[in-house]
């Protein structure tokens, strides 16, 4: 995509996430803006080093390390990203997430009901082992790390 | 170095636009009415499961596709799932902020932080058996060595094959992933953080599973159970799916894969004598 396509992106989904802030958390558009801002501003540098940089990162994985990198305390900008961003609800710009995910998938639902009850109750087993191993893997070495 | 041209998917924005002007007007409506509706906990025994607007929006998205109110089509399909990421950067960023804020965590947990993609193999242990019962055969190796998301299926369909019986058994789970994914992993999260059996930070690590909105749904449940712990639950989450996110393509090909095939070989003789007879082989077909 093009940087101004993923640019209007972001900003359409800002309005959403916006908009789910205020419906679902009373957060007013107005003291919403500066935190949607600097979550797009965040997620636009990550756009360009996916296109820029040669390493073979995700989207994501870029995101979720700037967002730490001004968070963090070797930031100018710390305090006022921290600040700004708390007004954004953690579970806001997911609802969005959601409709997108719904719709990306709608088009499996017949694949799905069809595939009947013996592949449903394999794909529960591996997501329970897949987080039942990593909450037990985790407690044992956040323990042996001496962080609880 | 020469760099390959991006390919670019419309011819201009206002294209683009067209297209995608639909799946925007339906998310925000979406918004409106699973926001409206809110969290609604729901007493269970001593604990609650959580439902969040996450869970109808997905609900609503597949009502409107086109195997049942038919208001998108399948062009408005694809583009969706492309949106997708641009829903979630956004979110990952906010909670690289959160991690960010509170780098102590992070740094407490240091080591651990590093290892902690292994944990994940327990899924193929329990599931592998519990495919063999069930009369599944090749496409089990598949189906259970992850929870095939879509780095995992891409992985798959390189070693066996995209005809493969395992390339098919990647692709079921890959389609229940999706469809009851985010959901199981907010309900299940909230049954296994309730049971007090992990410390909030462990739970909160293992929340990031390689899949980041199943990560983001588990968290937000285990914030919920445990609101005094729940910036470092993010925190952890975030850096715990970014660590998955990296490791995790290589214990994938170099451990899950080779163990579930190593481990389907051993138990497929001692339990296919126990496992269900299909009928016909329609449940794994895709």
């Amino acid at each position: 995509m093009r940087y101004i396509e993923w640019f209007v992106l972001f900003c359409l989904g800002a309005c959403g996430t916006a908009l789910a802030n205020f419906i679902g958390y009373g957060v007013s558009f107005m003291d919403s803006i500066p935190g949607l801002l600097v979550l797009l501003v965040i997620s636009m540098i990550a756009v360009a080093l996916v296109k820029l940089l040669p390493l073979k990162l995700p989207i994501v994985a870029y995101c979720s390390i700037i967002g730490l990198l001004v968070a963090s305390p070797i930031s100018p900008v710390r305090d006022f990203v921290i600040q700004v961003a708390s007004n954004i609800n953690f579970t806001a710009p997911f609802t969005m997430v959601g409709a997108f995910a719904g719709l990306a998938i709608s088009d499996q639902l017949k694949t799905f009901i069809k595939q009947g009850w013996k592949i449903l109750i394999v794909g529960i087993f591996v997501m329970t082992g897949t987080f039942l191993g990593s909450c037990i893997w985790d407690q044992l070495l956040l323990t042996v790390a001496g962080a609880i | 170095m020469a760099k390959k041209q991006e390919v670019y998917q419309y011819a201009s924005l206002k294209d683009r636009f067209r297209v995608e002007w639909k799946i925007f007007a339906l998310a925000y409506v979406f918004i409106l009415i699973a926001d409206n509706i809110g969290q609604i906990k729901i007493p269970v025994g001593k604990g609650m499961f959580i439902l969040f607007p996450i869970f109808y929006a997905i609900i609503l998205g597949v009502l409107s596709g086109p195997q049942v109110l038919k208001i998108v089509e399948n062009k408005h399909v694809k583009a969706a799932s492309k949106l997708v990421v641009v829903g979630i950067c956004p979110f990952i960023a906010k909670l690289g902020i959160t991690a960010g804020a509170n780098i102590d965590v992070i740094l407490d947990a240091g080591p651990a932080l590093l290892l902690h993609g292994f944990g994940n193999l327990l899924g193929p242990l329990l599931a592998l058996p519990i495919a063999i019962l069930l009369g599944m055969k090749r496409e089990s190796v598949g189906a259970c060595h992850s929870i095939n998301r879509e780095y995992h299926m891409a992985l798959v369909n390189n070693i066996y094959g995209p005809d493969s019986a395992e390339a098919r058994g990647s692709l079921s789970i890959y389609i229940v992933g999706g469809m009851v994914g985010t959901i199981y992993f907010g309900l299940m999260a909230s049954v296994i953080g309730m049971t007090g059996l992990f410390h909030p930070q462990a739970l909160g690590m293992a929340s990031g599973v390689g899949a980041g909105i199943m990560m983001a749904s588990a968290s937000a449940s285990l914030c919920a159970i445990y609101p005094e712990w729940a910036d470092t639950i993010s925190t952890l989450a975030s850096v715990g799916e970014t660590m998955a996110g990296i490791t995790g393509i290589y214990i994938t090909m170099f451990l899950a894969i080779p163990m579930t095939d190593k481990l389907y070989k051993i138990l497929e003789p001692k339990l296919s004598k126990f496992a269900l007879k299909s009928k016909n082989e329609e449940e794994t077909q895709v």
